[in-house]
């Protein structure tokens, strides 16, 4: 086969398919590769963690009476219920991460200070950003569903 | 040779493509889409439209905060990234792994303005905690643990493909599920759970705890532990191994009862609901458990004493007790026949109350190789027993010698006489085998009469010639012989037997003794001279135990010189005269077997 090969190569007339197939050892090899390295870059990033789920269920709006604020601390949320109107305020200071609580003024930061309002917009203390809200909605079976993954407008209420 | 790069280089991508295509395709982001869209078909309002199309499918996973794995593990439970619509009462009719999660007031869940709310929410107590199987696993036949070696499958919902078929259908069904509600809810009659309940009592009453142990439960020793096998053994097995154990393990002496497929049921539910340390319990409880129970005060007296009315004549008291409890799902009284041990219909007859009240206490202390177990009851149930027992003194009616062989030898002995009785496999020494020409024809006849007459101590061959007249017992060797035996007794060649052993009993004839039997005999008799040697499984009749104490002490010299002597016809044993030993080596045998079952004593 060398032997017909190189007959050909004088003739000048296979470098065309020379070309092609290079082309084409190329493309696969290349392809794969980058098919490998994004499948690697892909897969660094574990598609779960063992951390407590970011969507939990907190309950039925029934649980939590008119002008409650309830702090759940082991998901780092509070529940604020006005009227007929459900909202979850995390309650992670955006200082330096302390569980901020509940007070008359809003909410106060046991570390360093930091206050804020109900809406927990900063009135105080070296927190940088205000408190975030996140998104609840009412699952068919009637309960309340917080996703700490999707945060939304401060201000912004789920009706019941 | 480029041709060849190139096409290698295009499979090389194609196969990258379907590698990392198939990772991105699985079948709980499938059931998820599924959900989605029918999720989306059903939405009323646009806000819960927006929420589920901006939803992508998710891997979603529970973190069990509340309580540990069987192993002490995190318990993570990630069934719901195909099982999605398990809170969603809207898919109660849908197909699975879309579908609802029954609400059942028998979990505890209840109707709230019209809503059913759960007693147990998934997000605090997982899946894996009631239903088993491996909460980690992402495809249906991991999830399920369907592969062999996955340890906790599904509960009774998963077959695997190693399970034998005939078991496999017994052990499916929700109800086995109770076994791992009884995993937290140990209260001993606690409704949700009827055939925990049962397979309790049916550990009692069937005698179960007095061979094995289960921690706060029964202290037998002679099987394994049951406290921690629900977690060492799947279902298949524990009721392949109630139904045959020999199946499962060649060597096991346990019996097989005779229990109905509803109470294997029970058993198999309760014995899988025993995993040692409960969820219920801290470490810390179960150890204080572990040490309060070094001196066990078994709830088996107890269990025993509740189903006895009181007030009752000790006789009567002792008809429950036996009735009632663990006696019967071995013996034999009268109609009712447990198919493994000894009848006892005619006990009164047989035995005294000593002798009863020693063996219910340490049954080994009669018949050093019986398979009945010390149940550890308290002692005035013994008397209580032994004073029923002694109430059975009604002799059978006069029968022809036919009639007599079945209903009294042929238990043990066997229809054919061969030996293979339905017990005979439970009882140790084996019963002769009446068929054993060589061995019957060389025997006297006044050996025989004896032993029907006067009982074997030792072994479970009782004495006869309490139940039956002499002309009874005639009768009945008279059948043996002609129907069994087919053979007319030879002629004796006298033997030349010392009555008494000549050799003097003494430390040094025991030592000497010993050096013998240790060069000449362990290979059948064994090291320990209890006939396990490492022949001994070959041969039958099986080589005798030489530490029984009760039968040895009943044998005179005469008979051990003659067997040893001149060998036993139609056994093993062979003429250790003929091998060299002098008459003074068996003497100096002879005291060294007399010495260990004086010890023994």
């Amino acid at each position: 086969m060398g032997a017909a090969l190189k007959q050909t190569d004088a003739g000048g007339q296979q470098m065309p398919r020379r070309k092609f197939l290079a082309w084409l050892s190329g493309v696969g090899l290349v392809g794969s590769t980058v098919a490998a390295l994004f499948s690697t870059y892909f897969f660094m990033k574990p598609r779960a963690t063992y951390g407590q789920p970011n969507r939990f269920r907190i309950g039925r709006p029934e649980d939590f009476p008119y002008g409650a604020r309830v702090a759940i601390d082991s998901k780092r949320v509070c529940i604020v219920r006005d009227g007929g109107k459900i909202a979850a305020i995390s309650t992670t200071c955006t200082h330096l991460g302390c569980i901020v609580a509940p007070s008359e003024t809003g909410f106060q930061c046991p570390c360093h200070g930091s206050q804020f309002d109900v809406d927990g917009n900063v009135t105080g203390g070296p927190a940088p950003k205000p408190l975030a809200w996140f998104q609840v909605s009412l699952t068919p079976s009637g309960e309340l569903e917080v996703d700490k993954d999707s945060e939304i407008q401060t201000g912004t209420y789920l009706n019941v | 040779m480029r041709l060849a790069l190139a096409v290698l280089s295009l499979v090389l991508l194609i196969l990258a493509g379907v590698v990392i295509y198939g990772q991105f395709q699985s079948h709980w982001q499938d059931s998820q889409k599924e959900y989605l869209n029918q999720a989306l078909a059903m939405a009323k309002t646009p806000a819960e439209k927006a929420s589920l199309e901006g939803r992508d499918p998710k891997l979603e996973q529970n973190i069990v905060a509340s309580f540990k794995d069987a192993h002490g593990g995190t318990i993570v439970d990630r069934c719901e990234s195909c099982h999605i619509a398990v809170d969603d009462p809207r898919f109660d009719k849908g197909n699975e792994p879309v579908r609802t999660h029954p609400y059942l007031a028998q979990l505890g869940d209840v109707q709230k303005n019209g809503r059913w709310e759960r007693k147990h929410k998934f997000s605090e107590f997982g899946c894996t905690t009631c239903h088993d199987g491996q909460g980690h696993g992402l495809e249906k036949a991991d999830a399920h643990g369907e592969d062999d070696a996955w340890p906790y499958p599904l509960l009774g919902f998963t077959v695997q493909s190693n399970w034998d078929k005939s078991i496999a259908l017994h052990v499916q069904g929700k109800d086995y599920l109770q076994a791992n509600c009884a995993r937290c809810h140990t209260d001993k009659d606690f409704p949700g759970t009827p055939l925990v309940t049962r397979g309790r009592e049916l550990f009692f009453k069937t005698g179960c705890f007095g061979c094995h142990r289960i921690q706060g439960l029964s202290s037998g020793t002679i099987g394994p532990d049951l406290t921690q096998i629900g977690k060492e053994r799947k279902v298949d097995y524990l009721w392949g191994h109630i139904v045959d154990p020999r199946a499962y393990t060649p060597t096991s002496v346990m019996p097989k009862f005779k229990l109905s497929d509803d109470d294997r049921k029970a058993l198999v539910i309760f014995l899988k609901s025993r995993q040692g340390t409960t969820l219920a319990e801290s470490p810390m409880e179960a150890f204080k458990l572990d040490t309060s129970t070094i001196a066990p005060v078994p709830e088996s007296a107890a269990a025993v004493a509740a189903t006895v009315s009181a007030n009752l004549s000790t006789s009567a008291r002792g008809e429950q007790l036996v009735n009632g409890y663990a006696c019967l799902s071995c013996h034999k009284l009268g109609d009712h026949d447990g198919g493994i041990s000894p009848d006892l219909t005619y006990e009164g007859l047989i035995r005294d109350h000593d002798w009863l009240v020693s063996h219910f206490r340490t049954p080994r202390s009669r018949i050093p190789d019986s398979n009945m177990p010390a149940f550890g009851l308290p002692e005035n149930d013994y008397g209580d027993m032994a004073a029923f027992l002694l109430t059975r003194t009604t002799s059978p009616p006069a029968m022809s010698p036919a009639d007599t062989y079945k209903t009294l030898c042929a238990r043990c002995h066997g229809d054919k006489g061969d030996g293979k009785g339905v017990n005979a496999i439970y009882i140790d020494p084996a019963p002769r085998d009446l068929t054993l020409a060589e061995f019957m024809a060389n025997k006297p006849h006044d050996r025989f009469i004896n032993s029907i007459k006067n009982g074997v101590p030792g072994t479970s061959m009782p004495p006869w010639g309490k139940v039956l007249t002499d002309d009874q017992v005639n009768g009945v060797f008279s059948y043996v012989w002609a129907t069994y035996v087919k053979e007319k007794p030879r002629e004796l060649k006298p033997r030349k037997v010392p009555d008494v052993n000549p050799v003097a009993m003494s430390q040094q004839s025991v030592d000497r003794g010993e050096t013998i039997f240790q060069a000449r005999c362990i290979g059948c008799h064994g090291k320990k001279a209890d006939g396990h040697g490492p022949n001994s499984p070959d041969i039958s009749p099986r080589p005798r135990n030489l530490r029984n104490f009760a039968f040895m002490n009943s044998a005179s010299d005469h008979r051990l010189f003659e067997s040893i002597n001149y060998g036993v016809e139609g056994t093993a044993m062979p003429s250790w005269l003929d091998y060299g030993l002098q008459q003074n080596d068996v003497g100096d045998i002879v005291n060294y077997i007399r010495s260990m079952n004086k010890a023994a004593k």
